[in-house]
């Protein structure tokens, strides 16, 4: 593979087995600068285990991955992260005895943007996402909803950010917050430029969102295009929608 | 209304402020003393929240960080002649030193496993200065010179103590306030999540650990030429128990728990000296009551107090 390209992200023959089970086998994906790709596949596809190899959270048993044409797999999450790379959890996990402030602060602060600066763009995307009135308010007292929505506005605290990692952010989330939330993506794509790479299992929102979607089943890459393009995958059909 | 203004807080501490400074002139040598070794409580007990409740690196090795400080400030003073002033720097250096080095060893540990390691450690710097009696008379303790010596020895001793720890505090605050005050918090609350902000979780707690140990040096050093006596009994366990009992009381996580379970635990202490070693069992049953029912300790209960207060004011005055 040309690491080369246009390719913002690029895997390369990505593996990582956990004792005898493969969760992720030799997969190969690459996402161009500025798109929104949607990841699906069934339970136990190798989804998350995706998003904690490119963030660093996991090293690969085998192969590599390229952020920018750099290879990124052999350093720790902080180091991923300061190449401007975020990433939310499936369960959402802030900072609970932090105030919401503070949990935007962090981001910011760790890329030395100064606590003024950082207050100005964590109010405007507080405000932008509907979360202003609980700025705040500690952290734990946030209902599920709004600690996932808060999940993904702190990570747009780094600047610049060039890709965003969203692992199942709308999983369970009230369709007002739902909105809030592909509203905020769609305008930090738009006005940001920031790539994102979402897992989702909600293909309403996926199809919304997305432009091109990637289909994982046990751990390999089964099918790639637009949504109409991998709903008529034979091969996705048999494994994931066809069920 | 979820927090109390931080300018109700100052109002509220500086008559106590006022109380401290001037106390020496309405108590005796005795009451004195016992003050001055709250003080080197307060500065324990607020270096050890830094590491165990801000950072959430539970040590149980600050007791003996002191002793580091303390027998490093007496041997080069008794053994190389070196004014006082070098001593308590040195200690500073030496105390600052192995903690950097332990925190380096230790600081990848899960929580069991670092508390297992720093008491061992602790342990082994007990036997260590036990075994070498050729330089530090083990058990029988090393003569320490004495600072400030003559008849305002205590009221002088009792002001250096409390500067000492006016300055801990502020030391603290300002850690606090700063970005690494956001850092060690988010390494506590989960250390994963602030890696993936961006957080050089090891380096902070290290950091953190380092300073800690470093304040527990000071303090042991300015200890030792106070007492005139260090012994390895400065490196009992019961001593590390002292430090947690107080901070549990007091209250972890705040700036005024430790202070407060530090100035009350040692004032009982002294208060209740006949009943010997029933005291560590009433003060181990109230740190379990606590750490079940009620984590926040004294200042816990200061806070709800004072924001019920303020509750039923503000109600009040809506109904008039």
């Amino acid at each position: 593979m040309d690491r080369t390209n246009n390719s913002l992200l690029c895997t390369e023959n990505l593996t990582k087995d956990f004792g005898k089970l493969r969760a992720v086998d030799n997969l190969s994906l690459s996402l161009e600068e500025g798109e929104i790709r949607g990841l699906i596949g069934p339970n136990g596809s190798g989804k998350t285990t995706l998003m904690n190899l490119i963030s660093g959270i996991y090293k690969p048993t085998n192969g590599g991955v390229y952020f920018s044409g750099k290879r990124i797999d052999r350093l720790s999450p902080e180091s991923i992260t300061h190449q401007g790379i975020m990433r939310t959890f499936q369960v959402a996990r802030l900072f609970g005895d932090m105030t919401v402030l503070e949990n935007m602060l962090i981001p910011a602060f760790t890329q030395g943007t100064g606590k003024r600066e950082a207050s100005h763009r964590a109010k405007e995307l507080l405000d932008f996402s509907l979360l202003g009135r609980l700025t705040h308010e500690p952290a734990r007292n946030l209902s599920g909803g709004q600690c996932m929505l808060l999940q993904i506005v702190r990570g747009f605290m780094r600047q610049p950010l060039r890709l965003y990692l969203l692992d199942e952010p709308f999983a369970g989330v009230h369709p007002t917050i739902k909105d809030v939330m592909i509203r905020t993506v769609q305008k930090m794509n738009r006005e940001e430029g920031v790539t994102f790479l979402v897992v989702s299992h909600e293909l309403t929102v996926v199809r919304r969102l997305c432009t091109r979607i990637s289909v994982l089943h046990g751990g390999r890459l089964i099918s790639e295009g637009t949504m109409k393009e991998v709903a008529n995958d034979p091969r996705v059909i048999d494994s994931y929608l066809g069920g | 209304m979820e927090k109390i203004s931080e300018l109700k807080w100052y109002s509220l501490s500086l008559p106590l402020c006022v109380v401290v400074c001037l106390l020496p002139f309405w108590t005796g040598p005795y009451y004195l003393q016992v003050f001055t070794i709250a003080f080197y409580y307060v500065v324990l007990a607020s270096s050890w929240n830094l590491i165990a409740g801000y950072t959430g690196q539970f040590s149980l090795a600050h007791h003996a960080f002191a002793a580091i400080g303390g027998y490093t400030s007496a041997l080069l003073v008794t053994l190389f002649g070196l004014p006082i002033w070098m001593g308590i720097l040195a200690a500073l250096l030496s105390s600052t030193l192995m903690g950097f080095i332990l925190g380096v060893l230790c600081l990848r540990m899960r929580a069991i496993y670092l508390a297992i390691a720093t008491w061992a450690f602790a342990e082994s710097v007990r036997i260590f200065l036990s075994m070498t009696y050729k330089i530090t008379r083990g058990d029988l303790g090393l003569a320490v010179p004495k600072i400030f010596l003559g008849t305002g020895r205590a009221v002088a001793c009792y002001y250096l103590f409390l500067g000492l720890a006016a300055v801990t505090i502020l030391v603290i605050f300002l850690i606090n306030r700063s970005k690494m005050g956001y850092y060690i918090r988010a390494i506590r609350n989960d250390e994963m999540v602030a890696r993936v902000m961006g957080i050089h979780a090891t380096r902070w707690k290290i950091f953190s650990f380092s300073i800690s140990s470093g304040i527990a040096g000071i303090a042991g050093a300015f200890y030792g030429h106070y007492n005139g006596l260090l012994t390895p009994v400065m490196v009992d366990f019961n001593e590390m128990a002292f430090i947690i009992i107080m901070v549990v009381i007091g209250g972890i996580r705040s700036i005024a728990g430790p202070v407060v379970g530090a100035i009350f635990i040692e004032i009982l202490t002294e208060t209740f000296r006949e009943f010997g070693e029933i005291r560590m069992v009433v003060f181990a049953l109230a740190v379990i009551a606590i750490a079940r029912l009620y984590h926040e300790g004294a200042m816990g209960v200061v806070r709800r107090l004072a924001l019920w207060i303020s509750s039923r004011k503000q109600s009040r005055e809506g109904v008039t």
